[in-house]
């Protein structure tokens, strides 16, 4: 007698709303990541073009300087924890799983309670707006004494936020260690693994080993601000100078996650581009343990180099000089992908559908962002550009312009695999090339503005020389913003009438593409023997030997 | 397809002239250096884009070769290229020329350091360097002269003397961060730390900056200035503001910097409320409890203010009460 050992699902979590909000799939709570992020993304997005056009001219009457301080605090938090991040992880939920042949991820509950605490925690941080007092102001370094003296609530709002994004991003990252280093399929040792698959191992790494410093150094923050139970209250002065304490020691915890928090956003993305041009290209990726290898050399050295952000503080020069020597060996590494990326598309042939728009868009734009940070790490020019927008520049370069830009490819280049339809690659290019011109024609003169004195964070400003590349910059933002919304069409229009496409599109190399498009709740009836890093590539080169397949278009 | 990448060329080339236009000169380098130590930093802004602008033409050029060398034309679809694994040698290669690159950079930078942070005593032909305390303040800064002399957002300094900065914050205050960009980098103004920076001007003029670090709402409007006077202008600006400690010239930099950020020039009003009219300002008692102590959302601005500059503030709103409305 045949046993059902399934277990039971209730009636009500089979409905079309309730399947989602009980859902443990990997590829269900992946898709759910990316789509609150993206509507994330569109509220960090319109504050940005809000503080774009407060900034187009010299005394714009639209935003006050308090709603501006507000706009800049949230902004750069949604981005950096509600945005990047999330997609990565997202796409890192739907694909780890498919690419390495498992079924789901280790612990597919403790997955959806990630997913949930990332929902949750994102909602605190934008319903903080409506706080006593407004959002917090203090950006978002949310630097001691600034945010320990604001007296609203909206700074407990953000801390709060944060703590519970913390408590999410872990969750996830345990996971994602645990899936990745025991539940690989028959064949796939490490050398095998995808690098995209490579990228999220170092990703979670990094997230384990500096999110703790951050929770210390927020739950510092407030307690610096007081805290009061049951009518007690207590106050206690970390950073507070007036008592003894020190406010240089935030910027030590906060810097310690803040630095490898910008590799948690490049790794992935650079993990996705290593998936993409290969494909684009025709060929393998050139120096597959190179790039996996500086994978994890810049994982480790990202954990050295946070004191190149507190280089005006005041600390010793011999300091000053160790971070710049570990902030400057970290390029060697990324110079490394860069030169392997570039070898991959030698001599290949080169198909400029949108997911390749994207990476060879985020090649040329991250470059920039690279090399402007070598600026930045040799610490006496530092000193005349940080904290300008010259800074602000950089960051967009290697975050908007990078990572964003590589979450782009992937999603074009995915899509098929997760709904079975293909975006339209006519609004894809129009999508494409509004932004990289968009991109470029806002941040470009930012370094400028910067070299030339504009502080960043600055609500106004009336020194008479700044307007024209401030004016570009507003202009470049809007191009930026119509580009986004040919993506929202593309993604509209897809879901109404998209293509329907095979499970293997673009003739790719790696697992993910053997199961169908969508896959089924257990990914894979069979997954086969895996003897490279380039599992579908055998596959299809033993058919074509047994009996001359080719594969359709 | 080509018609898209020739436009798209065509409006990169404008991108980047088109600030360069709109902007007048400059941009592409920190601003004219008006202080050794921030012609030294220039020198190594330089040397450094040497190397950046020959790498960044050299990946960007080689990536848009191969956009237009290996691109499919009439090959199929999914046609391979080759199958190239990698290369050790050339992996070798371009992991050891960073290297030497960045170890060029990195010794040029400690070259060239002792110049940038290292005070200098005295000028080459032998005066003695001036000291001054810098103290960043929500949102105003205020200089402290050896002879006790003050002065609020505009520095008075001589021409041709080296500066020694001691910049600091009130322990109850935030951090601000002290920087004039053609006299040199920023150093933070962190409560309960004292930072040193320096300058020596050669030629008199005004040198214009501001706060670096977002200290609060007016962080933006927290301007600084260095005026570079002629040694002996300088020496007699100094002795007056020694003499009359409470001038009606100290007065008017402090309502100016002090009060008029927040309640506007004529006390018309900006983010704080209308003052002018009001008999708080020209009632002494009143005016010294709020400017020391603060009162509701405004902070203690004059907290550790001498007697001598609450004085200068009253005698200078006794003299011209805003008017503004």
């Amino acid at each position: 007698m045949a046993v059902n050992a399934a277990p039971r699902t209730p009636g009500w979590h089979r409905g079309r709303v309730a399947s989602w909000l009980v859902t443990t799939d990997h590829k269900r709570i992946g898709i759910l990541y990316i789509a609150t992020a993206l509507a994330f993304f569109v509220l960090a997005g319109i504050m940005a073009m809000l503080m774009r056009l407060q900034l187009a001219q010299e005394d714009v009457d639209l935003l006050g300087p308090d709603r501006y301080n507000e706009l800049v605090t949230i902004h750069g938090t949604a981005m950096i924890f509600l945005v990047v991040v999330p997609i990565l992880a997202g796409l890192g939920n739907f694909l780890v799983p498919l690419m390495i042949g498992a079924r789901d991820v280790a612990f597919p509950r403790l997955n959806a309670l990630s997913y949930w605490l990332f929902a949750f925690g994102g909602l605190v941080l934008m319903l903080s707006f409506f706080a006593d007092g407004g959002a917090a102001k203090s950006g978002w370094t949310a630097y001691a004494p600034l945010s320990t003296q604001d007296p609203g609530s909206g700074q407990d709002l953000w801390i709060l936020s944060i703590h519970i994004l913390t408590a999410s991003s872990l969750a996830g990252a345990i996971n994602f260690i645990v899936t990745i280093q025991n539940m690989r399929t028959r064949g796939m040792s490490w050398t095998r693994m995808p690098l995209f698959v490579w990228s999220i191992y170092v990703f979670a790494w990094l997230l384990m080993a500096t999110l703790p410093t951050l929770s210390a150094g927020l739950t510092m923050l407030l307690l610096d601000r007081g805290v009061s139970i049951g009518g007690w209250d207590a106050q206690t002065n970390f950073f507070n100078a007036a008592e003894g304490g020190s406010a240089v020691l935030y910027q030590h915890a906060f810097w310690f996650f803040g630095h490898p928090e910008v590799y948690i956003m490049a790794l992935p993305a650079f993990g996705i581009i290593s998936e993409v041009i290969p494909v684009f290209a025709r060929k393998p990726i050139f120096g597959y343990k190179a790039v996996a290898f500086s994978t994890v050399a810049i994982g480790f050295f990202s954990m050295l180099v946070w004191a190149h952000h507190m280089f005006t503080v005041g600390l010793p020069n011999s300091l000053n000089g160790f971070f710049m020597v570990t902030s400057m060996v970290i390029a060697v590494p990324t110079g490394v992908k860069i030169f392997n990326w570039l070898a991959t598309l030698w001599r290949g042939n080169l198909i400029f559908e949108t997911p390749m728009l994207f990476a060879l868009g985020f090649l040329s734009i991250f470059t920039i962002g690279g090399l402007s940070g070598i600026y930045l790490a040799a610490f006496p020019i530092d000193w005349q550009v940080h904290d300008t927008y010259f800074v602000v520049a950089h960051f967009h370069y290697v975050i908007l312009g990078g990572s964003m830009f590589a979450i782009f490819a992937g999603l074009y280049y995915w899509w098929p695999k997760m709904f079975g339809t293909v975006l339209d690659e006519r609004l894809g290019k129009w999508h494409f090339w509004l932004l990289f011109i968009g991109f470029n024609v806002t941040f470009f003169p930012q370094h400028l503005l910067g070299l030339e004195g504009m502080p960043r964070r600055v609500y106004t400003y009336s020194n008479g020389e700044w307007e024209g590349y401030n004016l570009t910059s507003t202009i470049g933002s809007w191009v930026m913003g119509i580009g986004l919304l040919f993506f929202a069409w593309n993604v509209e229009r897809t879901w109404r009438k998209g293509k329907r496409v095979g499970n293997d599109p673009w003739q790719a190399d790696t697992l993910e593409w053997y199961a169908t498009s969508p896959p089924p709740a257990h990914n894979f009836d069979e997954v086969p023997y895996v003897t490279s890093a380039r599992p579908l590539y055998d596959l299809r080169r033993r058919l074509r030997e047994k009996d001359g397949y080719r594969a359709p278009l | 397809m080509r018609a898209l990448l020739v436009l798209a060329g065509l409006l990169l080339l404008a991108v980047a002239l088109a600030p360069a236009a709109l902007g007048g000169n400059g941009g592409f380098a920190p601003v004219p250096p008006e202080s050794p130590n921030a012609a030294r930093i220039h020198d190594t802004w330089i040397f450094v884009s040497i190397f950046i602008v020959a790498i960044f033409v050299l990946v960007e050029v080689l990536l848009a070769t191969f956009i237009w060398r290996y691109r499919r034309q009439r090959r199929e679809r999914f046609e391979d290229g080759p199958q190239i694994h990698g290369a050790t040698n050339i992996e070798l290669m371009w992991t050891v020329a960073p290297v030497i690159v960045l170890f060029l950079i990195g010794g040029f930078v400690f070259y060239k350091l002792p110049g940038i942070a290292e005070v200098p005593s005295a000028s080459a032909s032998g005066e003695e360097r001036l000291e001054v305390r810098v103290t960043g303040r929500q949102y105003y800064w205020q200089y402290e002269y050896p002879n006790g002399a003050i002065a609020i957002d505009k520095l008075r300094a001589p021409a041709g003397i080296p500066v020694r900065l001691e910049v600091t914050a009130p322990d109850e205050d935030v951090i601000h961060s002290w920087w004039i960009p053609a006299l040199g980098g920023k150093i933070d103004a962190i409560p309960g730390i004292t930072n040193e920076t320096w300058f020596q001007a050669e030629r008199p003029g005004t040198y214009d900056g501001q706060c670096a670090e977002l200290c609060g709402l007016e962080h933006a409007n927290m301007l600084a200035s260095v005026e570079v006077l002629p040694a002996t202008e300088f020496a007699a600006w100094l002795e007056e503001r020694d003499r009359e400690r409470a001038s009606i010239e100290l007065g008017e930099e402090e309502w100016q910097g002090v009060c008029a950020k927040c309640h506007g020039l004529g006390g018309e009003g900006g983010i704080a409320p209308q003052i002018s009219g009001s008999p708080v300002l020209t009632n002494p008692q009143e005016l010294e409890e709020i400017v020391r102590n603060g009162r509701g959302e405004m902070p203690a601005v004059g907290s550790g203010w001498s007697e001598e500059q609450m004085d200068a503030l009253i005698a200078y709103l006794r003299e011209t009460p805003p008017s503004g409305s």
